[in-house]
């Protein structure tokens, strides 16, 4: 609707932005290959990608396209076979595990598309579990603020069994927040919501980028959720095709129509 | 359905190979049990036969007194008998033998120890056929007073030769004499165990105490004489107070002796492989809970496929049938192994079997396969019903982790009335006078309430881990916060892991205070009832006695003021064995107090009986009564009744005059010395003066009452780790139990601890967290453990409260150093389950599928 200006302004605003701002995390020249010999399988190829602070970026592209194998890359869960992957100052490829560790708990935050959630923990305690297991302490007035914008502040003392489903995931995202993480990764967050409580999700995560300066990456498949995103980028074959900036549903579905054809 | 079977045992196998571990360990432990005994009563078959080889008829005293704690006694024959029997038609010749008391002394001048076996003289034969048995391995046998004949493995362990010039100690002074020949039975070095000094007949006849008669007249029969109608023959000669045996008869009869002997070996054995399986079980539940919880989709696919209740039921069952089988299997073999490391420590221990081949029977198999397989398949039936109460919606529905911790009444109601029940039984078998089978019911009772325990452990678990994990909680960080929660997540898993520790803490720490207040009470009675500075003992600590010389030599002391000699003896009294204890009256009274109700002690110097006062009481007896007693020397005698005194646990219930003791028995040998120092000679000097005695008997040891008490509490701690090894095991397949549980319990939150790596947990906490839970639980079965334990010991020594435990001592130090092994223990637990957490890769945790 609002289409061509609208698309316009965003790009002026946004080149305006990244000039200005730093870049969280960056890919360069990445692969990922798995098995070997004849029957290896490149999931990525030579990638590069650059995820500039407090950008809200959707990762979109038919399945195996290597966008979730991306995501596990950027955030250190998975090794790449060649390239770097950048968080912050620190290069990801000559970390050992215990850095690399120790980079998830300061430097990134997570949400999966299920079973975010120690069922034991109340969610109060699922949200600053990060902290608690670096030994520190979360600060009140953020903690109260973070919980509050998600509201949850009534849920707090339940355990995850007794919070819904889109509850267990705002939860979730307020976990990965309350670090103040470089990067916060998202694997389909809204995978097992129906509409409306993924639009509320979206919304809540749209508004940390806004509020808080907080930087997301989101893998999904759902136009709708690339929609709150401030920019789309796709993948195919474990390339990068093309992106979007300023995306909206309509013009993200017709995107995906084209790319199919 | 069997594919289905098949496939689930191969998919689960690492999961059941630590379930199977614990069957194994527990049918190993019941077929070594079975596998040693049964070669011990082979190789002392062997051994009775061998020596009885070329015996045809042997004759004895009819009456046999004691041999359950004492060594057997009979009436001795006289001499004339021999020629008596000698005449019989159809012998070819008859001899008499003697056995008694030779103690060697080794060349450091001290008694040559046996570990209780015991300590042998005989004399040898002088008929070839009869000497059969014995080999000659150098030099000759003995001839005349001078010459002596040593078992080959005495020889060996001393180094003597023949040509040795050796000490021995008889019940009169010590005598040298020169070895003749070493001498062996068939391959046997010596006779399981026993030091053997072989003389001839006048010489063993004279040192032995048995001068113009013999214990026993062996018989030869002439050609084409049977043993039967030899022995018949026999018999009717001598009349009814002696008795003729067969050869064969004979060594059945020893035969049956070790049997008996070895049947008590093996009930105590089995009764700790019992308690390593009812522990085993403990595990064999959690196991398959866990793991058909975790199948639980599986189940209701199968269900919503058309399988009945009843072919889930089968296919669970017939799943823990073929697991233990396998593990009986693989515990049979276990067992045999187990059994020929018993046999090495029985060598290690001095007891010299001849080496023979283990005797596996059928039964071991068939007993070992049958156990395993049962506890198996009863231990997994109740997680079977529940399998089958699966609906088989349950397949499409999202599997929810946490249980709803409801408060299951039935299960209170059932777990306070089992406890009930059992401490009932327990109590009845403990403290109800009728005799019945004791020993069962209290057993019975201590079971049920194991298993009432076990029932109600769920509804303590998550509040008692929420206490005992609060150190963590606070002092470990984020993982032992995780820990503690893990801990209290399903209280029913934690429960049964626990309960399984739970019973072998309780029997340990059972075992802890009944040694602590047999200690206490012993030294009690010692400050009580002894007035006496030093006590003597024999070589081994009271089985065998010592020369009465001794007693004599040191009342003739200047320093001492008092010396009395115990003798022991059986007797029978309305035809039952009793035991008792001759005494000097006078030098007794000056060492022991006693108090007497009526009559005085003092009175027996003239001889007579006193008794104790509820041996009176329940006989109806009075001072001034004669009481009719058969004896093995001089048969029935009618004894005056001097004394009725109260038990001071020393005395015992018959006391018989020292005068009616020589009259009445053969052999003469204190078992127990008592000496009192004059008042004013200090204790140095006294000693020295004991010593000077000694010199001469070096198999008479000396002990002041502190050295005594040590002495006392040193063999009760030997008995005492007899049993904490015997208990290992069960402690040892409990912790087989906390690492299964953790390791299912790895398994089952794979995606959880994936997340938790996600979002920053390092190697170390996973394995952090999973160690504090392994203590948490730990120490939870370790808690319950000695709260039974307590109870337990509390109740069995106020029931041995009359028989001399009169007090209850409570090993704190020794208890709390229980919980913090456990606690270790839990430690060592959770290094596999550990590692095997922080091996998960994140990434197959959190990706779905």
């Amino acid at each position: 609707m609002a289409g061509e200006t609208s698309g316009a302004e965003g790009a002026d605003k946004g080149e305006g932005v990244v000039a200005m701002r730093e870049i969280a995390s960056r890919a360069v020249a990445i692969s990922k290959v798995y098995g070997h010999g004849e029957t290896a399988v490149r999931a990525l190829d030579e990638v590069s990608i650059e995820f500039p602070s407090g950008q809200f970026t959707a990762v979109m592209g038919p399945s195996g396209s290597g966008k979730s194998t991306l995501l596990h890359c950027m955030a250190g869960l998975d090794r790449v076979s060649s390239g770097e992957v950048w968080i912050g100052d620190t290069e990801l490829s000559r970390l050992n595990d215990r850095r690399l560790t120790m980079l998830r708990r300061k430097e990134v935050g997570f949400v999966f598309q299920a079973f975010n959630l120690i069922p034991t923990l109340t969610a109060a305690e699922n949200v600053e579990l990060p902290l608690a297991i670096a030994g520190d302490q979360a600060e009140r007035s953020w903690f109260e603020r973070v919980t509050g914008e998600f509201g949850l502040a009534k849920r707090l003392r339940h355990r995850p069994t007794e919070l819904s489903g889109g509850e267990q995931q705002r939860v979730a995202v307020a976990r990965a927040l309350l670090s103040r993480p470089t990067i916060v990764f998202a694997d389909e967050p809204t995978g097992n919501l129906d509409s409306r409580t993924s639009g509320e999700l979206l919304g809540f995560m749209r508004r940390s980028v806004d509020d808080f300066g907080q930087t997301i990456v989101m893998v999904t498949h759902d136009p709708t959720a690339a929609g709150y995103a401030d920019r789309v980028v796709f993948l195919s074959d474990g390339h990068i095709v093309d992106e979007m900036a300023e995306p909206t549903a309509e013009k993200v579905l017709e995107f995906l129509k084209r790319l199919g054809d | 359905m069997w594919r289905v079977t098949i496939k689930g045992l191969l998919a689960h196998k690492l999961r059941l190979a630590l379930t199977a571990l614990s069957i194994v360990l527990g049918v190993g432990f019941v077929a070594g049990t079975y596998v040693l005994t049964d070669t011990i009563n082979k190789t002392f078959t062997e051994l009775f036969t061998e020596t009885t080889k070329g015996l045809d008829v042997a004759v004895r005293g009819k009456e046999a007194f004691g041999g359950q704690e004492s060594a057997e006694q009979r009436q001795p024959l006289p001499a004339a008998m021999r020629d008596q029997i000698a005449r019989v038609e159809g012998v070819r010749a008859a001899e008499g033998s003697v056995t008694g008391y030779a103690q060697f002394v080794g060349k450091n001048g001290k008694p040559v120890t046996t570990g209780g076996a015991p300590t042998l003289g005989v004399s040898v034969y002088a008929t070839p056929e009869l000497g059969e048995s014995t080999t000659v391995r150098s030099g000759s046998l003995p001839k005349g007073a001078g010459q002596v004949a040593v078992d080959a493995r005495t020889a060996e362990k001393q180094g003597f030769a023949v040509g040795s010039r050796v000490r021995i100690i008889f019940q009169g002074p010590a005598r040298e004499f020169t070895v003749s020949g070493i001498v062996g039975f068939g391959e046997a070095d010596n006779l399981a165990g026993a030091t053997l000094a072989a003389f001839d007949l006048a010489t063993a006849q004279e040192v032995l105490n048995r001068r113009g008669v013999y214990d026993e007249i062996d018989v030869v029969a002439a050609e084409g004489v049977s043993p039967e109608t030899l022995r018949d023959r026999i018999q009717a000669q001598i009349g009814g107070g002696y008795e003729a045996l067969t050869g064969e008869q004979y060594a059945e009869e020893n035969a049956k002796a070790v049997g008996q002997f070895t049947n008590v070996i093996n009930i105590a054995l089995l009764s700790f492989a019992f308690v390593a399986l009812f522990v085993g079980s403990f595990i064999i539940v959690n196991t398959f809970s866990i793991i058909l919880a975790q199948r639980t989709r599986e189940l209701a696919l199968l269900r919503c496929m058309g399988a009945s209740r009843r072919q889930l039921m089968r296919s669970v069952l017939a799943e823990a049938a073929i697991v233990g089988f396998v593990a009986s299997l693989i515990g049979l073999g276990a067992g045999i192994l187990i059994a020929i490391g018993l046999q090495g420590l029985f060598e290690a221990l001095g007891a010299d079997l001849p080496t023979t081949s283990l005797e596996i029977k059928p039964r071991t198999l068939v007993v070992g396969l049958i156990v395993g397989v049962g506890v198996t398949l009863l231990a997994s039936l109740a997680p079977a019903l529940r399998a089958t109460r699966v609906p088989p919606v349950a397949a499409v529905q999202e599997a929810s982790m946490a249980a709803p911790a409801r408060v299951g009444w039935v299960r209170i109601t059932v777990g306070v009335v089992m406890t009930a029940l059992g401490v009932a039984a327990l109590m009845v078998g403990l403290f109800a006078d009728e005799a019945g089978n004791r020993l069962v019911t209290v057993a019975t009772g201590a079971i049920v309430v194991f298993l009432g325990v076990a029932v109600l452990s769920p509804l303590v678990a998550r509040p008692l881990s929420r206490v005992l994990g609060w150190p963590f909680a606070h002092w470990a960080g984020q993982p032992g916060k995780l820990a503690r929660e893990n801990a209290m997540r399903i209280p029913r898993r934690t429960a049964s892991t626990a309960a399984a520790l739970m019973i072998g803490l309780a029997l340990v720490s059972l075992v802890t205070i009944f040694a602590e207040s047999l200690k206490a009470s012993s030294a009690k009675i010692l400050d009580q009832a002894v007035a006496a500075d030093y006590i003597l003992t024999g070589p081994s600590g009271g089985f065998t006695g010592f020369s009465p010389e001794v007693v004599k030599q040191l009342s003739a002391q200047p320093q001492i003021e008092a010396a009395t000699g115990l003798r022991s003896g059986s007797f029978k009294i309305d035809g039952q064995s009793k035991g008792l204890t001759g005494i000097d009256p006078v030098s007794y009274g000056r060492t022991v107090r006693t108090d007497t109700i009526s009559g005085d002690l003092g009175d027996l110097a003239q001889g007579g009986l006193a008794v104790r006062k509820d041996v009176a009481e329940s006989k109806g007896w009075k001072v001034g009564d004669t009481v009719t007693m058969q004896f093995p020397v001089g048969g029935t005698d009618r004894i005056p009744l001097r004394a009725i005194y109260e038990d001071n646990q020393i005395n015992g219930e018959y006391m018989l005059a020292l005068r009616d003791y020589q009259r009445h028995y053969q052999d003469q040998l204190d078992v127990f010395g008592f000496v009192k120092a004059k008042a004013g000679v200090a204790p140095p000097e006294s000693r020295a003066a004991i010593d000077r005695v000694l010199a001469q008997h070096p198999s008479v040891q000396v002990r002041d009452q502190a050295e005594f008490k040590q002495e006392q509490e040193n063999q009760i701690n030997q008995v005492l780790i007899l049993f904490y090894v015997l208990l290992a095991l069960a402690v040892v397949i409990a912790f087989i139990g906390i690492i299964n549980t953790l390791a299912l319990s790895v398994l089952e939150r794979v995606r959880e601890l994936g997340l938790l790596r996600a979002v920053g947990m390092t190697r170390g906490q996973l394995r952090a967290m999973i160690r504090w839970e392994a203590v948490i639980i730990s120490v939870l079965g370790a808690v319950l453990g000695l709260a039974v334990g307590v109870f337990f010991g509390w109740t069995l020594v106020s029931a041995l409260d009359e028989e001399g435990i009169t007090e209850f001592a409570l090993p704190i130090g020794t208890l709390l150093a229980l919980v913090v092994a456990a606690g270790v223990v839990g430690i060592v637990s959770a290094i596999l389950p550990g590692r095997r957490a922080a091996r998960i890769d994140v990434l197959r945790a959190v990706t779905t599928e």
